[in-house]
């Protein structure tokens, strides 16, 4: 009878997907605060309180009961946290998406390097862990995710969604087609297709300037596209930016990996899977945003994290498994026979 | 055969390419090339003079909107072309306040750190021919009186309390703009190569 290693994983793994929904709702919750803090500030700066209409007068009243408690002047210091996903700043510190750099450099085919330095953060942690950035801090997963669970709605009405697979591999072909016109119309093309960019700044644009810009129809396709033709079809398939984390988070440090010892075979880390990855094979690749929601469902706690720069090949059946136990019996009635 | 098989291939790469090729075009549909009016869209201050250079550099993050006071810079939309999501100033509507915010917080140096008086987002040029003082005498200096820059920018015409007169100083922020009372707005700001006098009334 096979048992359990006692290797359990850390018990946090577990919760670990809750807290990304946290941390991606408190992204999101941030794109939309920020905007309303700088109509704030652009209030404050003007003294127009009383030139105000009423419904604009409970909204600075609301701002300044939000931020009075950690700002002497409004002003001037909600300065210090600024920007989008894309590029911004935090206390003072400038931190942008390396795909922002990878697309400045290709249009302007110069190096610019203090503003390269701003994504060497980023690019660092991708480097140890993958595409987190796509599942833990993207804008646009969050509502790619919602969109998801209202496919799964519609599929249980009875309604037909996409189910389509394309080739992986169609994102690079992406990225590279982005980088090569952006050097040929020497504009960054990439900002205008990459969904947290496109999310960021139109969100602004919405509250503060008072209209969607140009992006909004187009994250509203890449919806109906994940919704109509493929599940999570933009990321897996199109998104630059996912393309350049792959490539990025290729040999990356720590990955999801199964303990073959606890895996029973039921086959629900698959079926979880938002990028349809064969987390019960190990099949990651450089896919996996290790958004964790395998390890939360997983039943005997079979999957980890390890430190490993590659995926263990597949290790044949979970231990916990008939198939596994039918092996055993087999190769047990060999030896006796023999 | 041999012909088939390459025609097939070739077919397949042309099909791959275009499916990687579709956001893009995608986004340019939504944003398709249009001509812009210079005088409604001003660069915002520290912007690279060059402005295929300026559109190079500029990844379009908006923070210079979200840091800028006044809330004077815009984003070019819709009819942005190769434009899409750079940042512009409609004086007519909200100047610039000359606070450098726009050019500490761009973090791509697309706006460059430019001491005060260096800025040049153009020149105010005035119509003589639609300004109240200089067409009949009227009583204004607006203009005069808002600009940050005082007298190094705009004065009155000598022993004329009300005939503003741009100086080689301006920086094109555009106040005078914004605050100019008639409708027909005679004042504008203008690339500097073309004068502090609309052509016309000369």
């Amino acid at each position: 009878m096979a048992t359990n290693t006692g290797a359990r994983p850390f018990f946090l793994w577990r919760h670990l997907n809750k807290l990304r929904w946290v941390t991606l709702s408190v992204v999101f919750a941030m794109l939309v605060l920020l905007p309303m803090l700088h109509v704030y500030q652009t209030y404050v700066a003007s003294h127009a309180y009383d030139l105000l209409p009423p419904s604009e007068q409970r909204f600075y009243d609301l701002m300044e009961v939000l931020t009075s408690p950690f700002t002497g002047d409004p002003a001037e210091d909600l300065d210090v946290i600024k920007g989008t996903t894309w590029s911004g700043t935090l206390f003072g510190f400038k931190l942008s998406d390396p795909l922002a750099a990878v697309g400045q450099m290709a249009a302007g085919l110069t190096v610019y390097w203090p503003f390269l330095l701003t994504a060497l953060i980023p690019v660092a942690l991708t480097v140890l862990f993958g595409r987190f950035f796509c599942g833990w801090i993207c804008p646009a997963t969050f509502l790619y995710e919602l969109n998801t669970n209202l496919a799964v709605w519609l599929h249980k009405a009875g309604l037909r969604v996409g189910t389509r697979r394309f080739d992986l591999r169609l994102k690079y072909l992406v990225l590279a087609v982005g980088l090569i016109l952006s050097a040929a119309t020497g504009s960054v093309l990439v900002a205008a297709v990459y969904p947290p960019a496109v999310l960021g700044r139109e969100i602004y644009y919405a509250i503060a300037l008072g209209g969607f810009g140009a992006g909004a129809v187009f994250f509203v396709i890449t919806l109906l596209f994940d919704l109509l033709v493929a599940r999570r079809g933009f990321c897996r398939y199109l998104c630059p930016g996912g393309a350049l984390y792959s490539l990025l988070g290729r040999y990356r440090l720590f990955r999801i990996q199964r303990v073959v010892e606890d895996c029973n075979d039921c086959v629900k880390c698959n079926a979880i899977c938002e990028f349809a990855l064969d987390p019960m094979r190990d099949g990651f690749g450089q896919e996996c945003n290790n958004c964790t929601a395998c390890i939360a469902v997983c039943p005997t706690d079979a999957l980890t994290f390890a430190v490993r720069v590659k995926d263990l090949p597949y290790q044949g059946p979970g231990h916990l498994g008939r198939r596994y136990r039918d092996l055993q019996a087999a190769e047990g009635g060999r030896q006796e026979a023999a | 055969m041999r012909r088939r098989g390459f025609l097939q291939r070739f077919m397949g790469g042309t099909v791959v390419m275009a499916a990687a090729a579709l956001p893009y075009g995608l986004a340019r549909l939504l944003a398709p090339p249009a001509q812009a009016d210079p005088r409604t869209h001003l660069r915002p201050p520290g912007a690279l003079k060059d402005d295929a250079a300026f559109v190079e550099a500029c990844i379009g993050c908006g923070v210079c909107g979200e840091v800028c006071p006044p809330r004077c810079i815009r984003f070019y939309g819709r009819e942005g072309g190769d434009h899409v999501n750079t940042p512009y100033i409609n004086a007519a509507e909200k100047a610039c306040i000359l606070c450098n915010k726009c050019m500490e917080s761009c973090p791509t140096e697309a706006l460059t750190e430019t001491p005060l008086l260096e800025i040049d987002m153009g020149i105010a040029q005035i119509d003589r021919a639609a300004c109240y003082p200089w067409v009949d005498r009227g009583i204004c200096g607006a203009c005069v009186t808002v600009c940050p820059l005082g007298d190094k920018a705009i004065t009155f015409e000598f022993a004329n309390f009300y005939r503003p007169v741009v100086e080689k100083g301006c920086v094109g922020c555009g106040q005078c703009v914004e605050v100019c009372p008639e409708p027909s707005l005679p004042i504008w700001i203008v690339e500097r190569s073309k004068g502090t006098v609309a052509p016309h009334t000369v």
